[in-house]
C-alpha cells in the first residue's frame, strides 16, 4: 500500500474520495489478476483422463468485489484510526476502566480455567478442547523461556516434547515405572538434550540458530522414526498406562478412585483429572518462569536478548545464561510430552512435525515475547479458532494467515507487547524540584 | 585521593593481540597505580579499544602479560575478571534498552554476586552521583537521552563496586555541556571513592586535563606517555589530536 504523497498537512491528514477509489481499484485489478486463474477456471481429469474445465465467473466477481469494498473498507478505518504514532485521547475515565479490565483479565482467566471441568462436566468435547489448549499454553510458556526472554530463536521446540513422550512411552512400557516417577525423569531428559542442542550452537544467533534448532527438530524425528528396535519405528508406541490419582488408578475396578470414594465409576473422572493435571503442570511453568525472572538468571536472560556484548562487558557467563535457558524450556517441554503421551495412550513420531515447532512459536510471537499473559491468549485463540473453524476446512488456514497479518500489523510486538519490569522500587521516589537541579541540568 | 603505591595496580606486559590475520595489538606496554586516572588516546583504529577488551579478557592475548595485583589474569575467563572488581563501561554505551533503569543497574552487580546491602549501597552511590537516573528508575533503558544512557553505562559498571573502571569513549556522540558532566562525575568518582580508572578517548583534549597521566597509541603500539599536561603541551599531540588535522 503506498502511502499519501506528502502534501500540504491537512491534505496528507484526509486524502480524498478520489484517492481511496484509486486504491480500491488497484486492488481489485490485482485481486482480478491474482484469482481470475485461481477461481475463474477450475479444471479436473475428467473419468477418461480428459481435460475437463469450468468457469466460475460469479465467484470471481463477488471475489474481486469483496477486495474492492474491502480496501474502501481498510482505508476508512485507516483514516478514523490516525496515522501511526497519532496520540489519541481517551477520556481518563475510559482509561481507568482499561486498567482495570486489564488487570482483571489475568485472574478471571484462571477462575474461569478452574471451573471449566465444572461447566461443561457433560461436555467431554469442550473438556478434551481444553486440555489440548492448556497443553499449548504450557508449551508456548516453556518455549518461551527460550525465544521470549533469551531472545534464542528456535524452531526445533518440538524434539523436546518428543523426548518427553517417548521418555514416559518407553520407561512405562518396558520398565513399568509410574506416571509419577517418569514425570521428572522426562523433564531432567529433555534438558539434557536441550543443553546438548544449546552447545553446538552457543556462537550461532539470529537466522543461523534457528536453522540449526529446524535441523535438530528434525534429526530427534527421524531417529525416532528409524530406530525401530527401541521405538517402533512409524508404528509408534502403544499401551502407554493411562496416570494414576498419586498411585491410585482412575479405573472401574475395586481398587479404582471411584470404587474408594464410594461414587459412581464415570471415564468423565480421567478427562477431569487429566484437566487439572496439565492446568497444575502448566501454573508450574508459569510459576517457575516469574520467579526466575526476578532473579539474576532470569535478568541475564533478557540482558542476553537485548545486548550479548553488554552481557559479556558485564562479566556475566553468556555460556550458562543461553545453557540454562535451553535446558529450562526443553524441560517443561519434556514435561508437556509425558503429559501428551499419558493423555493419549499412544504416541508415534507423527505428533512431533515441524508444523508444532511452528505453531508453538507462532503462539509465543502472537502472544507478545515474554509476556506469560499474551502466550495464554495466543494459546486460546489459536487453538479454539482452529477448532471453531473446523467447519470451514478449507478457508481455515486462510482465515488463519489473515489473523496473523492483522495482527502483525496492528500490534507488531504480539497481543501483550508491554514488558511488567521485574525490578521494584521499595521507596517511592518523590523527586523534589532541589534534586532535580541538584542534578546538574 | 589514595596515594599511587609502588606496585601497579594493572600491568601490561608487551601484549599483542589479533583479529584472526590482522594485528591490532602489537606489544604494548602500560601501568596503572591505584587511584590513578589514566586516558589512551589515539585514533579510530589504532588499538585502543582492543586493549580495554583484551584486559577484558575478550579478545584473548596472543602473547605478553597482563598482572592485576600482581596475579596474571592472561587467560582467566571475561565472567571472572568481573568478579575481580574490574568493570567496563563498553563503546557505545550498550544498554538494555527494553529493561527498566533500574534492572539495567541491578544488571550489574549480578556477575559479582553482590549481597542485597552491597546492591543498596552501590545504587545509592550511583544516584547520588547520577540524580537524573533516580527520576528515571522506572523507565525502560531505550528512553532515555544520549547523555543519560551514558551515565546508566557508567552507573551499571559501578554497580559491581570495582576498583578498576574501564571506560571507552564515554564522550561519543554527547553535547559538550553533557560530556563535561560526565567526565565532572569521573573525577568525583575518583577524588571521593578512590576510584582508578582507565579512559579510552578520542576526545584528547578532555580526556588529557581530566587525566593524571595519558598514552598514545598509534597502530597498535604505544607512542608517548606521560602526565596529562605533559601531553596536553606536546607539539606533535597538539597537531594530531587538538588542532583539527588529525592522521592515520
Amino acid at each position: 500500500m503506498t502511502a499519501p504523497a506528502p502534501g500540504p498537512v491537512q491534505a496528507s491528514r484526509l486524502p480524498g474520495v478520489a484517492f481511496i477509489f484509486k486504491k480500491a481499484l488497484i486492488s481489485a485489478l490485482v485481486a482480478l489478476v491474482l484469482f481470475s486463474l485461481m477461481i475463474g477456471i477450475r479444471t479436473e481429469a475428467g473419468p477418461t483422463g480428459q481435460l475437463i474445465y469450468w468457469t466460475r465467473f460469479g465467484d470471481l466477481a463477488a471475489m474481486v468485489a469483496t477486495v474492492f469494498g474491502g480496501s474502501i473498507v481498510v482505508e476508512l478505518l485507516r483514516q478514523w484510526w490516525g496515522p501511526v504514532g497519532t496520540v489519541r485521547i481517551v477520556p481518563p475515565s475510559v482509561q481507568s476502566t482499561l486498567a482495570v479490565a486489564r488487570r482483571a483479565i489475568a485472574p478471571i482467566l484462571l477462575i474461569f480455567t478452574f471451573l471449566v471441568p465444572v461447566i461443561f462436566y457433560d461436555q467431554r468435547y469442550i473438556l478434551d478442547l481444553g486440555i489440548l489448549v492448556l497443553t499449548y499454553v504450557m508449551l508456548g510458556w516453556g518455549l518461551n523461556v527460550v525465544v521470549g526472554l533469551a531472545g534464542l530463536l528456535d524452531l526445533g521446540y518440538v524434539a523436546f516434547y518428543a523426548v518427553g513422550a517417548y521418555s514416559y512411552a518407553l520407561l512405562s512400557t518396558n520398565f513399568g515405572l509410574s506416571f509419577w516417577v517418569c514425570l521428572p525423569l522426562a523433564g531432567i531428559l529433555a534438558a539434557f538434550w536441550g543443553v546438548l542442542l544449546g552447545f553446538p550452537v552457543l556462537r550461532l544467533r539470529g537466522d543461523y540458530l534457528a536453522i540449526v534448532t529446524l535441523a535438530f527438530g528434525e534429526i530427534i524425528r527421524l531417529v525416532i522414526i528409524n530406530w525401530q528396535s527401541l521405538t517402533g519405528g512409524p508404528n509408534g508406541v502403544s499401551g502407554i498406562p493411562r496416570p494414576s490419582f498419586f498411585g491410585i488408578p482412575l479405573t472401574p475396578g475395586d481398587d479404582g478412585l471411584a470404587a474408594k470414594l464410594g461414587i459412581e465409576f464415570s471415564t468423565t473422572h480421567r478427562i477431569v483429572f487429566l484437566f487439572y493435571l496439565i492446568l497444575a503442570l502448566a501454573l508450574l511453568t508459569n510459576w517457575v518462569t516469574i520467579r526466575l525472572r526476578r532473579l539474576p538468571i532470569g535478568r541475564a536472560w533478557e540482558a542476553l536478548r537485548e545486548d550479548e556484548v553488554a552481557c559479556r562487558a558485564l562479566g556475566i557467563n553468556t555460556t550458562t545464561t543461553k545453557l540454562t535457558a535451553f535446558a529450562t524450556g526443553a524441560m517443561f517441554g519434556g514435561f508437556a510430552g509425558a503429559f501428551f503421551a499419558t493423555r493419549q495412550g499412544f504416541i508415534s513420531p507423527e505428533s512431533f512435525t515441524f508444523q508444532e515447532s511452528a505453531l508453538v512459536l507462532a503462539i509465543v510471537v502472537l502472544g507478545g515475547m515474554g509476556s506469560q499473559l499474551g502466550v495464554a491468549l495466543a494459546a486460546l485463540t489459536m487453538i479454539g479458532g482452529f477448532e471453531l473453524f473446523r467447519g470451514f476446512d478449507q478457508y481455515r488456514m486462510l482465515v488463519f494467515g489473515l489473523a496473523m497479518v492483522l495482527l502483525m500489523i496492528w500490534r507488531p510486538r504480539g497481543l501483550i507487547g508491554h514488558r511488567a519490569p521485574t525490578v521494584f522500587l521499595r521507596h517511592s521516589q518523590a523527586i523534589s524540584s532541589e534534586l532535580a537541579r541538584e542534578g546538574r541540568g | 585521593m589514595t596515594a599511587p603505591s609502588a606496585a601497579p595496580m594493572l600491568e601490561v606486559r608487551s601484549l599483542r593481540a589479533a583479529y584472526g590475520k590482522i594485528e591490532a595489538l602489537k606489544g604494548v606496554d602500560l601501568d596503572i597505580s591505584a587511584g590513578e586516572i589514566v586516558a589512551l588516546i589515539g585514533a579510530n583504529g589504532a588499538g585502543k579499544s582492543t586493549l580495554m577488551m583484551t584486559i577484558f579478557g575478550k579478545p584473548r592475548a596472543r602473547a605478553g602479560s597482563i598482572l592485576f595485583d600482581g596475579r596474571d589474569i592472561t587467560d582467566v575467563p571475561t565472567h571472572e575478571i568481573a568478579r575481580l572488581r574490574i568493570a567496563q563501561s563498553p563503546e557505545g554505551r550498550r544498554i538494555f534498552p527494553r529493561m527498566s533503569v533500574a534492572e539495567n543497574l541491578q544488571m550489574g552487580a549480578d556477575a559479582t554476586d553482590s549481597s542485597e546491602v552491597d546492591r543498596a549501597a552501590g545504587l545509592e552511590r550511583v544516584l547520588t552521583l547520577f540524580p537524573r537516573l533516580k527520576e528515571r528508575l522506572s523507565q525502560r533503558g531505550g528512553t532515555l537521552s544520549g547523555g543519560e544512557q551514558q551515565m546508566l553505562a557508567i552507573g551499571r559498571a559501578l554497580m559491581s563496586r570495582p576498583r578498576l573502571l574501564m571506560l571507552d569513549e564515554p564522550s561519543l556522540g554527547l553535547a559538550p555541556l553533557i560530556a563535561r558532566q560526565i567526565f565532572d562525575a569521573i573525577r568525583t568518582l575518583n577524588r571521593q571513592d578512590g576510584l582508578t580508572v582507565l579512559i579510552v578517548e578520542q576526545n584528547a583534549n578532555h580526556a588529557l586535563r581530566l587525566a593524571h597521566r595519558g598514552y598514545v597509541m598509534v597502530n597498535g603500539l604505544i607512542t608517548l606517555s606521560g602526565t596529562g599536561a605533559e601531553l596536553l603541551q606536546r607539539p606533535e599531540i597538539r597537531a594530531a589530536y587538538l588542532e583539527g588535522g588529525r592522521r592515520g
